[in-house]
C-alpha cells in the first residue's frame, strides 16, 4: 500500500487547495517550528482516526472537541457569509490489487452575521476504485470501510508506524511492564500463552482439589483428615499471602531498580553537572581574585606616575643638558671669582704702593682741599685746572688718606644668588638621574605584571565559559539542572537503599515460603497416611497431567517471551547500529535487561564485554526507543509490514541531535518501503538537507519545503495565514 | 503463529525429554494431533484449538477434563 497523496483544503494553517504528492521511499516535509508540520501530521489522522494531537494536553482530541479549529483562519476570515468547508484526502494504492482507496473527511462550520455555527460532526467519505475502472464507488458499509481502514493501518501497529515525535517517549516506556508484553504482542501474539496459563492454573487446582476430596472420602480417620485438610487450607492460604507480599516487595524491588538504573544513566552526568559546577564556582571565586589584583594594578598604574616617578621617563637627556650648563655656570663663577681676587689684589697692591711714595696726609687735606678749589699748585705754584691730569693727582691725594685695603666679600654682590637652588637642582637630578635609569625596568615588570594579569584573568573567563558552555550542554542534554542533579543523585542513594532493603526481605520471604511448602509436604503425607483403599488411577494420572501441564505452560510463557525479547533486542541492535553508524562517538550494543520482578525490562547499552555503559542521555534512550519501534515492525514474524504500510511520523529526530539524522534517514529508507517524515533538521541545516538530497544510500521519495505565508511576528493575526509548498525533487 | 508452531513451543519444553515423553529433536518436527496416546501433549492441542477458536476457558476446561477423566 503506497500513500500516494494528501490534498488539504482550508485545513488549519493549509488555507485554500494544498497538495502533497508521495512516492516510495523516504518523503521528508522540511519546515521549522510552527511552520505546519504538525498540522499535516494531523491531517493525515484526523481523515484516518477523526481525531487530532493537541501537543499542549500531548493527547488526540476528537472533530466534536476541536470544532472550528480544524477550519483555516484564514478561510473563516475571507468568506463573508455562509459554509466553509475543511477537508483532506488521502489516496493509497494498493500495488498487489493494483486498486485506490480515497480516504476523504470534511468538517463545516457556516458563517451568519458575525457568529460562527459549528457542525458537531465531521464527514467521511470513502471511495474504492479499481485500475481497470474508471469511476470510483463510494464504499457506504461500514464494516467495509473499517477493513479498508485496517487494510491501510492495522490497529496493534498504528503506535509504531503513525506517531509524533513527542509520542516516542510513552509509545516504549520500559518502566510500565506492558509496554513490551504490547510489543512483543505485535510481534507473536504471547497472549495465547497467557490464556493457556489460565486454563492450567485452573485445571491444576481443580484437580488438587478432586484428588483431595477423594483422599478424605478414603480416609481411616475422617475428623483427622477434615482437621488436617483445614490445617491444610490455612496453610495454603498463609502461602499465598506470603507470596503476594513476595510479589508486592519484587515490585517494589523492581521498580527501584528501574529507578535506579534511569537514575544511574544519569548519575554519571548529574556527578558530572555537580563537579562542573564546582569548578565554575571555583573559577568563578579565582577569576573575581584576579579582577580585584587586576583593578588594583590598574589604579597603581596611575598612581605609579608620581610615586615611581614615572612622569620623569624620557627627561634623562635634559639633566645631561642641565648638567652641561651647570658645569658650565660654575666654571664661569669660579672664573669671576678669580678675577675679581686678581683685581683687588691689584688694587691694593697700588694703594700700598702709593702710601709708599708720600705719607699719608701730606700735604694736609685742608691744602689740598683749597689746591683743588684754587685750581693750582701751591707747592709748585702752577695753574692745574679743573680735570686736569694735575688737579686729578692732587685730589688722589685727598682720596688716599680715605683709601684703604679692599676685601673679596667688600666686592658688590648681585641681589639674587641662585647658586645655591641651581646646584640643589643639579644635586636632586643627579639623583632622579639613577630614578630615571630604572623607571623602564619598573614600567616593564609592572606591565608585565599586568600582562600576567589579564592573561590569568582572561584564561580564567574562557575556563569560566567552557565550563559554563559544558554544564549548559549537559543541561540541555539531559534535561537536568544544577539542584536536579544534586537530587538525583540524593534520590540514586536512596533507591540503592531501598533496592537493598528490598533483596533482603525477598530473600526472607523466600526462606518463610519455602517452610510453610515444607509444612504443607507433611501434612499432604499425612492426609494419604490416612487413606485407606486406592485412589483412582486416572485421578493421580489426571493430577500428575496437569501439574506437568501448568509447569510447562508457565515455562513455556517466560521462553517463548524471553526468545521474543532477543529477537526485539538484535532487531532493534540492527536498526540502532544503522542509525549510529556516521557518529564515531556513538558505541555499545542495546541489552534489554529483565528485572527482578520478571515482568519489566529496561534498555541498557553494553560494550563488546557486556559491561553496561552509564552514559545514557536522552538522545540514546530515544534513538533506543526508535529502533525499538522500527524493530517491532521489521523483525514481525511473517509479516511484510514494512512493506505494507507506510510509516509516518512527526519531528521524530527533534530529540537526539543532527548527528543521527542521516543515519535515521538511511534506516528508514532500508526498513519502510515508504516513509513520510516532517523534519525541522533540515530546514536549519542546509549542508544536512544537500545530503539528503543527493546520498546515495537513501532511497528518496519527494522532499518538500513548507513556509508560512507571514512572519512569525505577524503570526498572531492567522487570519491571512496560509502554507507554502515548495518541492525540492 | 500457527497452532502446530504454538505447540511445538510448548513442546521445546525440557520436561517432554525429562518424562521421557519424547526424543531430542522431535519437538521441531512434531505434526499436529499425532500423540494420541500422550494425554500431555492432547491437553496443551485441546487448549491451543480452544484459544485458536475463541472458546471459553470453561468449556475448554470441560474438554480437558473429559480427556483426563478417562481411564486408560
Amino acid at each position: 500500500m503506497i500513500l500516494t497523496s494528501i490534498e488539504l483544503n482550508n485545513f488549519m494553517c493549509y488555507a485554500g487547495p494544498n497538495r502533497f504528492d508521495f512516492k516510495e521511499g523516504i518523503n521528508v516535509i522540511i519546515g521549522d517550528n510552527g511552520y505546519g508540520k504538525s498540522k499535516l501530521f494531523d491531517a493525515f489522522y484526523w481523515v484516518m482516526y477523526d481525531q487530532c494531537f493537541n501537543t499542549s494536553q500531548k493527547a488526540f482530541r476528537n472533530t466534536s472537541q476541536l470544532k472550528k479549529l480544524i477550519v483555516s483562519d484564514k478561510a473563516i476570515a475571507e468568506t463573508d457569509q455562509g459554509p466553509i468547508t475543511a477537508s483532506v484526502i488521502l489516496t493509497f494504492h494498493n500495488t498487489e490489487k493494483d486498486s485506490i482507496y480515497i480516504l476523504e473527511r470534511r468538517y463545516q462550520v457556516r458563517k451568519v452575521g458575525d457568529s460562527i455555527m459549528e457542525d458537531t460532526e465531521s464527514e467521511e467519505i470513502v471511495s474504492h476504485k479499481e485500475m481497470s475502472i474508471l469511476n470510483a464507488r463510494v464504499v457506504t458499509d461500514p464494516v467495509k470501510i473499517e477493513a479498508i481502514k485496517r487494510s491501510i493501518l492495522p490497529d496493534n501497529i498504528k503506535p509504531y508506524m503513525w506517531f509524533q515525535g513527542e509520542q516516542v517517549e510513552s509509545i516504549i516506556d520500559f518502566n510500565k511492564h506492558d509496554t513490551l508484553t504490547q510489543a512483543i504482542n505485535v510481534l507473536s501474539n504471547i497472549t495465547r500463552f497467557d490464556n493457556i496459563i489460565e486454563i492450567a492454573d485452573s485445571l491444576k487446582e481443580s484437580s488438587t482439589k478432586e484428588l483431595n476430596r477423594k483422599q478424605r472420602d478414603l480416609s481411616k480417620d475422617r475428623g483427622e483428615s477434615e482437621r488436617l485438610e483445614l490445617e491444610r487450607q490455612q496453610v495454603l492460604n498463609q502461602i499465598k499471602q506470603l507470596e503476594l507480599q513476595e510479589l508486592q516487595v519484587k515490585d517494589n524491588l523492581a521498580k527501584a531498580e528501574e529507578r535506579s538504573e534511569t537514575l544511574l544513566n544519569k548519575q554519571a552526568e548529574a556527578t558530572k553537572i555537580r563537579e562542573l559546577e564546582e569548578r565554575r564556582k571555583s573559577i568563578e571565586r579565582n577569576l573575581a581574585e584576579v579582577q580585584v589584583e587586576f583593578n588594583s594594578e590598574q589604579v597603581n598604574l596611575h598612581k605609579r606616575m608620581f610615586t615611581n616617578k614615572w612622569v620623569l621617563k624620557g627627561t634623562d637627556g635634559l639633566f645631561e643638558e642641565y648638567s652641561l650648563l651647570y658645569n658650565d655656570f660654575e666654571q664661569k663663577k669660579l672664573q669671576k671669582q678669580a678675577d675679581l681676587k686678581a683685581k683687588i689684589k691689584a688694587e691694593n697692591e697700588m694703594v700700598k704702593e702709593m702710601q709708599t711714595r708720600l705719607p699719608i696726609d701730606v700735604p694736609e687735606p685742608i691744602h689740598v682741599q683749597t689746591m683743588l678749589s684754587v685750581e693750582r699748585c701751591l707747592v709748585c705754584d702752577r695753574e692745574a685746572p679743573k680735570d686736569s691730569p694735575a688737579w686729578l693727582k692732587m685730589k688722589e691725594l685727598l682720596d688716599r688718606s680715605q683709601m684703604k685695603l679692599k676685601k673679596l666679600e667688600d666686592e658688590d654682590q648681585p641681589l639674587q644668588n641662585f647658586s645655591p637652588d641651581l646646584k640643589k637642582l643639579y644635586q636632586n637630578g643627579l639623583v632622579m638621574s639613577h630614578v630615571i635609569g630604572r623607571i623602564d625596568e619598573d614600567i616593564a615588570s609592572t606591565f608585565e605584571r599586568l600582562e600576567k594579569l589579564s592573561t590569568k584573568r582572561k584564561s580564567l573567563a574562557d575556563d569560566l565559559r567552557k565550563v559554563e558552555q559544558e554544564v549548559n550542554a549537559l543541561i540541555a542534554d539531559t534535561a537536568l539542572n544544577v539542584s536536579d542533579a544534586t537530587n538525583l543523585l540524593n534520590e540514586y542513594s536512596a533507591q540503592n537503599d531501598l533496592t537493598r532493603r528490598s533483596i533482603t526481605e525477598v530473600s526472607n520471604l523466600e526462606h518463610l515460603i519455602g517452610r510453610k511448602k515444607e509444612g504443607l509436604d507433611s501434612i499432604n503425607k499425612k492426609l494419604s497416611d490416612l487413606v485407606v483403599g486406592e485412589v483412582p488411577a486416572y485421578l493421580n494420572e489426571k493430577v500428575k497431567v496437569l501439574d506437568d501441564f501448568h509447569k510447562v505452560a508457565h515455562s513455556t510463557r517466560k521462553r517463548v517471551f524471553n526468545k521474543l525479547v532477543q529477537m526485539l533486542e538484535a532487531e532493534a541492535n540492527k536498526h540502532y547500529l544503522e542509525m549510529i553508524q556516521g557518529n564515531l562517538s556513538a558505541r555499545g550494543v542495546i541489552r534489554l535487561k529483565e528485572l527482578s520482578n520478571g515482568k519489566n525490562y529496561m534498555p541498557e547499552l553494553v560494550d563488546e564485554q557486556g559491561n553496561v555503559l552509564l552514559q545514557l542521555n536522552t538522545g540514546n534512550i530515544i534513538l533506543i526507543k526508535l529502533a525499538t519501534i522500527m524493530a517491532i515492525i521489521s523483525a514481525r514474524q511473517g509479516s511484510r509490514d514494512t512493506e505494507l504500510y507506510t510509516l509516518i511520523t512527526d519531528a521524530p529526530m527533534s530529540v537526539f541531535g543532527e548527528d543521527y539524522t542521516i543515519g535515521f534517514c538511511k534506516t528508514v529508507s532500508k526498513v519502510y518501503k515508504q516513509s513520510i517524515i516532517m523534519s525541522k533538521e533540515f530546514y536549519r541545516n542546509e549542508v544536512l538537507r544537500e545530503k539528503l538530497l543527493h546520498s546515495e544510500e537513501i532511497k528518496l521519495g519527494k522532499v518538500y519545503m513548507i513556509t508560512p505565508s507571514i512572519s512569525e511576528n505577524e503570526r498572531t493575526n492567522r487570519n491571512s495565514l496560509s502554507t507554502n509548498i515548495k518541492a525540492l525533487n | 503463529m500457527t497452532k502446530e508452531e504454538i505447540l511445538r513451543s510448548f513442546l521445546a519444553d525440557e520436561l517432554f525429554i525429562d518424562k521421557g515423553y519424547l526424543k531430542e529433536g522431535d519437538a521441531d518436527k512434531f505434526k499436529w494431533g499425532t500423540s494420541p496416546n500422550n494425554k500431555l501433549i492432547k491437553a496443551i492441542e485441546i487448549a491451543i484449538d480452544g484459544d485458536i477458536s475463541n472458546e471459553s476457558s470453561n468449556i475448554t476446561e470441560k474438554k480437558i477434563n473429559q480427556l483426563l477423566n478417562q481411564p486408560q
